[in-house]
């Protein structure tokens, strides 16, 4: 428990540190990709405990990240719904005005996010594989023919004038606690459980594990934090609609996966860095060699290439340590 | 471990430091301007879904930057155009803004199209207080974002509103059905405007159907249509899904006399082609139309089609007036700074562009009139321009 405490406390502090760091001294634009690589990471480790640890292919990471977004702009930002029959505009205030309801806003999020991770995962967790995986790229496509029709939330139009309530501090104090919280995971014995089950799920069912149980526990975790970064996102982005969480953002959390290694914590966070910053980095290669369109191909072809010569990800399943390094740094123990 | 840490600490700060430290010497510079040059700023999605409407307005936009600076720039300074692709993405429009804003430091951005993505960069543009014109971003919602954001096209509930005021008083129709793309929000937002003008109108609704997108058989919504028997059928759609509505429409026996209608979505050179002939006397809003025989216009549809081989659709004329009234207003303002160059914009009145004589508003919208095209043979006809006081 003092551990716990300890590492928020170091954690909120990092945050807190970095936020003044980056505010002080970075550029804004460098800071905004930062912003986006802790929401990748957040995404990532989550889905990493459903897709990497426990082997369940989810599509759906895009599906909860929406209910995230939607459920926190609910209560932090003003609505502006259109009467199509007198052609006037009802306008609601936020719920929880002020930066103090964002926190509070984001967690709701989150929670209604994990109540559709249990709903969705108690009858489709029965599904193994590719059947999961079309399960749940139903589910999130039903979330967002749901929102298309929500005409309070702006229907296809989407909810523009979000505050701007997504600072480092609260992006990067989350990314903490997903990583930290997915390392105890990992540790403990329900993470050692999801592992078993991965490896085989009726050998893990004879040695006693409920693998039922388990499994939907795994998706709950999961779609509580992309609930969460679906909320940051979308603080960040200061707009959200249907199409912003597409089947797309699922494929790409899946794709920063396979590239770290899946089932690798380390992995999944490399995986997030090295795809969000990809793109903009290979900007300025684009504006020099002045051929438009060369930045896709290239970002392409890093993932072809890896994928023939590193099938397994930048990482495997082992983790990125201090230990390793050691090992790897000539002179070191072995 | 200690070293470990420390090396770790170490690197990161070398790397924060190599990728881009805040340019703190350079904050004054709120003027995006050199010695002869003039940063301005673009930004528009040449790859992915909506790639074909960013490369039109970068077209325009190219051939009005082309035009400038061989004629002298801008009060004597060349145009450098800093252009990034939003690749379709509300992430990646928001990030290219940012670079936009805070590296490059243009003195005026302009872009998007898509009004999703506008908005993602609406925030951050109003933020470090750079002045953003939209050349064809037609949601309400975007300008409403700041008072540094402006748009040079009219909006939806205008385009909307003056299809049902084309229909009821020009057309004398009383019955409309409408067919709308239910994911679109370009699609639900000129049904739903159509929709309560006409009625206030004194017209009456006889059905609203919708479609999803990617539907390409629409017999069970025209069947509903056919069944009320409508005299006018108002279609918020894209020209690809209009092509295939309008053939299935006239395959299900609704005759010549009940006309189809349609906004700017339309506009396409397969449109006609497409459709084979299912079209014939239907109409369409449109931004301008390159038949339109004004010096002004015929000098752009030239120069247009002798750099790009093809006439230019309505975006590229938006792209192409964009640059044009930042020049105007930059003119106006007498100085490369921001705030005055926001001020002249707000104030900009009469502006003459390809697309019409507009003037800013006190929403920071554009004011300007709405063409009305017949579809006649292979050719867009202009026959009717309706004001923005004609709908009030």
């Amino acid at each position: 428990m003092h551990r716990t405490l300890l590492l928020l406390v170091v954690g909120v502090s990092l945050a807190f540190g970095v936020d003044w760091f980056l505010g002080e001294f970075i550029e804004e634009y460098v800071v905004r990709i930062i912003n986006l690589c802790g929401i990748a990471i957040i995404l990532a480790v989550s889905l990493n405990v459903i897709n990497g640890l426990c082997g369940q292919f989810s599509l759906g990471h895009a599906g909860f990240m929406a209910i995230g977004a939607y459920v926190s702009a609910y209560f932090t930002t003003t609505l502006r719904v259109l009467n199509t029959e007198t052609g006037e505009t009802v306008v609601r205030a936020p719920l929880f005005d002020g930066a103090w309801g964002f926190v509070p806003a984001l967690l709701i999020g989150g929670m209604a996010a994990a109540a559709a991770g249990l709903v969705v995962g108690v009858p489709t967790l029965r599904l193994k594989g590719d059947y999961l995986a079309i399960a749940t790229l139903g589910f999130g496509e039903i979330v967002i023919i749901m929102l298309t029709n929500f005409e309070s939330v702006g229907a296809a139009r989407g909810l523009p004038g979000l505050p701007n309530y997504a600072s480092s501090f609260w992006i990067l104090t989350f990314a903490w606690i997903c990583v930290v919280s997915s390392v105890f995971l990992q540790r403990s014995t329900f993470g050692r459980a999801l592992v078993a089950i991965r490896e085989n799920e009726l050998a893990a069912e004879v040695m006693g594990i409920r693998v039922a149980r388990l499994k939907v526990m795994a998706f709950i975790y999961g779609a509580f934090f992309a609930g969460l970064a679906g909320g940051l996102l979308g603080h960040l982005l200061r707009t959200i609609s249907p199409s912003t969480f597409g089947f797309m953002k699922s494929i790409e959390v899946v794709v920063m996966l396979v590239l770290g290694g899946l089932g690798s914590l380390t992995g999944a966070i490399v995986g997030a860095i090295v795809l969000t910053v990809l793109p903009e980095a290979l900007r300025d290669v684009e504006q020099q060699a002045k051929l438009p369109g060369i930045r896709m191909v290239v970002y392409a072809l890093v993932l072809i290439l890896l994928m023939i010569f590193r099938p397994q990800g930048i990482f495997g399943q082992r983790e990125l340590s201090l230990k390793l390094l050691r090992r790897l740094l000539p002179g070191g123990r072995k | 471990m200690r070293k470990a840490l420390i090396l770790a600490i170490a690197l990161s700060v070398l790397f924060f430091t190599a990728i881009g430290c805040k340019d703190k010497g350079n904050e004054a510079g709120g003027s995006g301007a050199t010695e002869d040059t003039v940063k301005l700023g673009l930004y528009v999605s040449t790859t992915g879904k909506i790639a074909t409407f960013g490369t039109d307005t970068k077209n325009g936009v190219d051939l009005a930057v082309e035009e400038i600076n061989k004629a002298g720039g801008i009060k004597g300074k060349t145009i450098d155009l800093r252009f990034y692709d939003a690749a379709s993405k509300a992430e990646e429009a928001g990030n290219v803004a940012t670079k936009l804003a805070t590296q490059d430091k243009v003195l005026v951005a302009m872009g998007e199209v898509a009004s999703g993505l506008s908005l993602a960069a609406a925030p951050v543009f109003e933020q470090n207080g750079i002045p953003m014109v939209s050349p064809s971003s037609t949601n309400p919602t975007v300008t409403q974002q700041g008072k540094n954001i402006f748009r040079i096209c009219f909006l939806d509930d205008f385009q909307g509103s003056a299809c049902a005021v084309f229909a009821y008083k020009e057309l004398g129709k009383r019955k409309a059905a409408i067919i709308r793309n239910q994911d679109d929000p370009y699609s639900t937002g000129l049904a739903d405007y159509f929709r309560l003008k006409f009625k206030a109108l004194g017209g009456e609704i006889v059905a609203d159907e919708s479609y999803k997108e990617g539907t390409k058989e629409f017999a069970s919504q025209i069947t509903n249509v056919k069944a009320k028997t409508p005299d006018i059928i108002f279609l918020p759609c894209y020209y690809n899904d209009v092509a295939l509505l309008s053939q299935q429409i006239r395959g299900q026996g609704i005759g010549d006399d009940v006309p189809m209608l349609g906004g700017d979505g339309w506009e396409s050179a397969n449109l006609i082609p497409n459709s084979k002939g299912a079209l014939e006397g239907s109409y369409f809003g449109n931004h301008y139309s390159p038949e339109d025989p004004s010096e002004h216009v015929q000098a752009f549809v030239k120069g247009y089609k002798a750099k790009y081989n093809t006439a230019p659709s309505s975006l590229a004329a938006l792209g192409y007036d964009v640059v044009y009234v930042v020049k105007k207003a930059i003119e106006e303002a007498g100085e490369f700074d921001r705030a005055k160059v926001r001020d002249a914009l707000a104030a900009l009145k009469d502006f003459k562009g390809v697309t019409g004589t507009f003037s800013i508003d006190e929403h920071r919208d554009a004011r300007k009139p709405i063409s009305i095209l017949k579809i006649q043979g292979d050719k867009f006809l202009p026959v009717k321009q309706i004001q923005p006081q004609d709908v009030k």
